[in-house]
C-alpha cells in the first residue's frame, strides 16, 4: 500500500527526516513512536504533501504511485487522510458544506456522480450513529468553538466519510483527557477493516492501549532505528526512550 | 438643525474667489426649477449651487480623496438624464430580480420612479411609497424638516451636486407604530444612453416614532452600460423605529456609483445598515450618521469585493454629538486582481457624548500582490466616559487553512473560494433575508469564481 525508501526532507534547509525506510500493507496498522523532535509530524506532513518540506532524495510510492509528485488534493483523492494533530478552524465556512465538497470533490475525481444534498444528508446521519457524535456539530462553521475533543472526533468523522485507504493520525491523542481518548479511540477502531491501513503517530504509548497496532517503529534522529510487535510500545514505556537510542548510537 | 449640518469640503482651488467655469456645470441644472416647487427646495438649489461652485473638484490632496481619484469620472463627460425612460416593460426586470424574494418593489430607472414597473398594490396600513416629484406636487411641505435637511451641507460637493440637480426620487414614509412586515425594496435600475449620463436621484426615507420597515435597497444595470449615478438617500428615524437597511450594488463593470447615505436617528431608534459592494468601475459610498436623541444604536456593516480595473470606496461619518448612543461599524473586504478598495471610518465622539459605545473594524483579505486596500479608521474622542475601540487587518488567505481543505480532497481553486465565501459569511448571514443572503452569497461565488485568484 505504501512504500517508504530512503526518505530525506528538509524544512528550512534543516534536515529533518535523514533516509527513512517503511512498508505498511493493506490492512495493516503501523505505529510511529519517537521522542519530541524526532521527524514524526513531518513525516505525516510530507506524506500528505503539505508546503514547507522540501525532499531531498528517497521515495515514496502509495498502491504503484509516485505520492510526492502530486498535490495534496490528489493524494486525498486518491485515498490517503491525514487526521491533523491541530485541525484548524475555518470560520465561516459551515461544517456541512465542507465535508460534502470534500466527499464530492473525491466523487468527481473518481469520476462518480456527486451526492446531492438529500443523499449526503442520509449518509452522513449513518455515520453520525456509528461514531456516536452529536449532530450539532455539523451546523457550526468547521471547528471553530470546537473543544479539544470534538475537534479530534471531528477528524474521525471526516475520516469515516471519506473512507481512506490509508489514515494517517498525528498525535490524535494529543490534548484528550481519557474520556475523548476512548471515543476518539472507539472511532477509529470502527473504522479498522481489512483494506484500511494506517499509521498511528504518537509520542505516548497510552493511545496504543485502545488502538493496537500490528507493527511500532521508534523514529529517532530521522530514522527509524527499531521496529517490532506492540511489545516494543510497552517497553518503550516503561524504560523511555532513552536506551534505544543508547543502542541506536552504539 | 445645525447641530445636524455639516460642514462642507471647502474649495482648495478656487481662484481669488472667482467662481471659474467648473468641470461639474454641465450637471448643473440648465432651467429653473419646475413651476409650483416650494420656495425652501428653491433656496436649498439655490444654495447648493453656490457650493459647488466653490468646492470645485476634490482633488488627490482634499480630505477624503487621497486614494479615490476623479479623473476617470471627469473624463467620461456625463451630463444628467433629461428625458424619463419609459420604454422599460416589467419582463424587462425578470432577470434582475432576487429569486424568491417577497417584498413591496419600488422601480427606480435612470434615476426616475418608475410606477409602472414598481408593485405598490398593497402596502400595509401606515406605509406610502411614491415619488419625490408626486409627493411635492401633492403636498408642497410634506417633506420641509427632512428634505435637504438630514443631509444638510452633505460630505463633499457631489451631495450639493445632488441637491442642485435632483430631479425625482422615491420617497417612503411610515406612520407612527406602523409595522410592515414585508421589506420594501427599492430597486434602482440603469440603462445605457447614447451619451453618458448622470442620474442623480434624492430619496426621503422617514418612519415615524415606533415604525419598523426593512428596506433593501439594490442597484442594478442592463448590460454593460457606462452612466453614473448619484443618489443621494435621507433618512430621519423616529423615536424608537427600526429601520433594517440592506444595500446591495452589483451595478456593471463600466458604472460609475457614489451614493450618499445621511442618517438623523431620534432617541431610541436602531438602525441596522449592511452594505454589499461588488460592482461598478469606480463606486464611492458614504454614510454619515447623526443621532438626535440619546439611546439610539446605529449597525453599519459591509462587504465589498473588488477585482481588476474596480475601485470601491466607503467612508463613514458617524458622530456621537449625544451621550448614550452605540453604534458599530463592521467592514470586511476582499480585494483581487489589481482591485483596490478604500474604507475611511470615522467616529467622533463630542465632548457631551458620555456613555458613547463605539467599536469600528475593518477586516480585508487581499488575493493577489497587485490588490491594494487603503484603509482608515479614526476615532476622536473628546468625552472621558466611553467605551470605544476600532481594528483592522489586512491579510492573505491562511496557508493552514487552504493546506486542511486541499487535504480533505478539495481542489486549490474550490478551496479559495469556500475561504473566502467563510470570510465574507459573517456579512451575508448577518442580511438575515434568505433569500437575498442566497443572491448575495451565489454574486460573491460567481466573481469569485471569475476572478484569477
Amino acid at each position: 500500500m505504501l512504500s517508504v525508501k530512503g526518505l530525506k526532507a528538509t524544512v528550512d534547509d534543516k534536515e529533518i527526516l535523514k533516509g527513512l525506510d517503511l512498508e505498511v500493507g493493506a490492512g495493516e496498522v503501523h505505529a510511529i513512536m519517537g521522542p519530541n523532535g524526532s521527524g514524526k509530524s513531518t513525516l505525516a506532513h510530507v506524506l500528505s504533501g503539505r508546503e514547507g518540506y522540501t525532499v531531498t532524495a528517497g521515495s515514496v510510492t502509495f498502491e504503484g504511485r509516485d505520492l510526492l509528485e502530486l498535490d495534496p488534493e490528489e493524494r486525498a483523492c486518491l485515498g490517503l487522510f491525514l487526521a491533523f494533530q491541530y485541525p484548524v478552524e475555518l470560520p465561516g465556512v459551515n461544517n456541512t458544506y465542507f465535508l460534502k465538497a470534500a466527499l464530492n470533490a473525491k466523487r468527481r475525481y473518481h469520476g462518480e456522480e456527486e451526492l446531492d444534498a438529500v443523499s449526503f444528508l442520509r449518509l452522513m446521519k449513518e455515520k453520525l450513529k456509528v461514531l456516536h457524535l452529536d449532530d450539532s456539530l455539523l451546523k457550526r462553521p468547521v471547528n471553530v468553538g470546537f473543544s479539544g475533543g470534538e475537534k479530534k472526533r471531528n477528524e474521525i468523522f471526516q475520516m469515516a466519510l471519506l473512507e481512506p485507504k490509508l489514515a494517517i493520525l498525528d498525535e490524535t491523542d494529543s490534548g484528550l483527557d481519557i474520556d475523548a481518548l476512548r471515543v476518539v479511540a472507539d472511532g477509529v477502531n470502527s473504522l479498522r477493516s481489512p483494506e484500511r491501513s494506517m499509521l498511528v503517530v504518537t509520542h505516548y504509548q497510552r493511545l496504543l492501549d485502545y488502538i493496537e497496532p500490528d507493527y511500532v517503529h521508534v523514529l529517532a534522529r530521522g530514522r527509524i532505528i527499531r521496529s517490532g510487535g506492540k511489545e516494543l510500545a510497552l517497553e518503550l514505556e516503561q524504560k523511555g526512550y532513552g536506551w534505544i537510542l543508547d543502542e541506536a548510537a552504539a | 438643525m445645525s447641530a445636524q449640518a455639516l460642514e462642507s469640503d471647502r474649495a482648495t482651488n478656487a481662484v481669488g474667489g472667482v467662481p471659474e467655469a467648473g468641470p461639474f456645470d454641465a450637471w448643473l441644472p440648465a432651467s429653473a426649477p419646475a413651476t409650483g416647487e416650494p420656495g425652501w427646495l428653491t433656496a436649498a438649489r439655490t444654495a447648493a449651487t453656490e457650493r459647488v461652485r466653490t468646492q470645485g473638484v476634490p482633488t488627490g490632496k482634499s480630505e477624503g480623496w487621497r486614494y479615490t481619484g476623479l479623473r476617470a469620472l471627469l473624463e467620461q463627460g456625463f451630463t444628467p438624464v433629461d428625458e424619463p425612460l419609459d420604454a422599460m416593460l416589467r419582463e424587462d426586470l425578470d432577470d434582475l430580480l432576487v429569486p424568491g424574494l417577497d417584498a413591496h418593489r419600488v422601480v427606480v430607472v435612470n434615476g426616475s420612479f418608475a410606477p409602472h414597473l414598481s408593485d405598490l398594490d398593497d402596502l400595509p396600513k401606515g406605509l406610502r411609497i411614491g415619488g419625490l416629484r408626486a409627493t411635492l406636487a401633492e403636498d408642497p411641505d410634506a417633506l420641509a424638516d427632512d428634505l435637504a435637511r438630514i443631509a444638510g451641507d452633505g460630505a463633499h460637493v457631489f451631495a450639493s451636486l445632488n441637491t442642485a440637480g435632483m430631479g425625482d426620487g422615491v420617497v417612503l414614509l411610515a406612520d407612527r407604530g406602523a409595522l410592515v412586515e414585508k421589506p420594501v425594496e427599492l430597486l434602482h435600475l440603469s440603462v445605457g444612453m447614447d451619451e453618458p449620463k448622470v442620474a442623480q436621484p434624492r430619496h426621503v426615507i422617514r418612519l415615524g416614532d415606533g415604525a419598523r420597515v426593512t428596506l433593501i435597497e439594490r442597484w442594478a444595470s442592463l448590460g454593460d452600460a457606462l452612466y453614473c449615478n448619484n443618489a443621494v438617500l435621507e433618512i430621519g428615524l423616529g423615536r424608537d423605529a427600526v429601520l433594517a437597511h440592506r444595500r446591495v450594488q452589483l451595478e456593471s463593470p463600466s458604472a460609475f456609483h457614489l451614493s450618499g447615505v445621511y442618517l438623523r436617528q431620534g432617541a431610541g431608534s436602531r438602525y441596522d445598515g449592511i452594505n454589499v459592494g461588488l460592482g461598478g468601475r469606480w463606486a464611492r459610498t458614504d454614510l454619515v450618521v447623526r443621532f438626535a436623541g440619546e439611546h439610539a444604536e446605529c449597525d453599519l456593516s459591509g462587504l465589498y469585493l473588488a477585482g481588476d480595473k474596480q475601485l470601491i470606496d466607503y467612508h463613514l461619518d458617524v458622530q456621537h454629538g449625544l451621550p448614550r448612543c452605540t453604534s458599530r461599524e463592521n467592514f470586511k473586504g476582499i480585494v483581487h486582481g489589481k482591485g483596490k478598495a478604500v474604507f475611511d471610518g470615522l467616529v467622533y465622539v463630542a465632548k457631551d457624548a458620555q456613555q458613547t459605545d463605539a467599536a469600528m473594524s475593518n477586516r480585508n483579505l487581499l488575493l493577489s500582490q497587485g490588490a491594494e486596500v487603503d484603509t482608515k479608521p479614526r476615532l476622536e474622542i473628546y468625552a472621558d466616559d466611553v467605551k470605544c475601540s476600532h481594528g483592522t487587518t489586512v491579510g492573505q488567505i491562511e496557508p493552514e487553512m487552504l493546506f486542511y481543505l486541499r487535504s480533505r480532497g478539495i481542489p486549490e481553486g474550490l478551496a479559495r473560494r469556500m475561504l473566502c465565501l467563510g470570510f465574507a459569511g459573517e456579512i451575508i448571514n448577518a442580511l438575515g433575508n434568505e433569500a437575498l443572503a442566497g443572491y448575495v452569497s451565489e454574486a460573491v461565488g460567481g466573481r469569485l469564481q471569475a476572478a484569477p485568484l
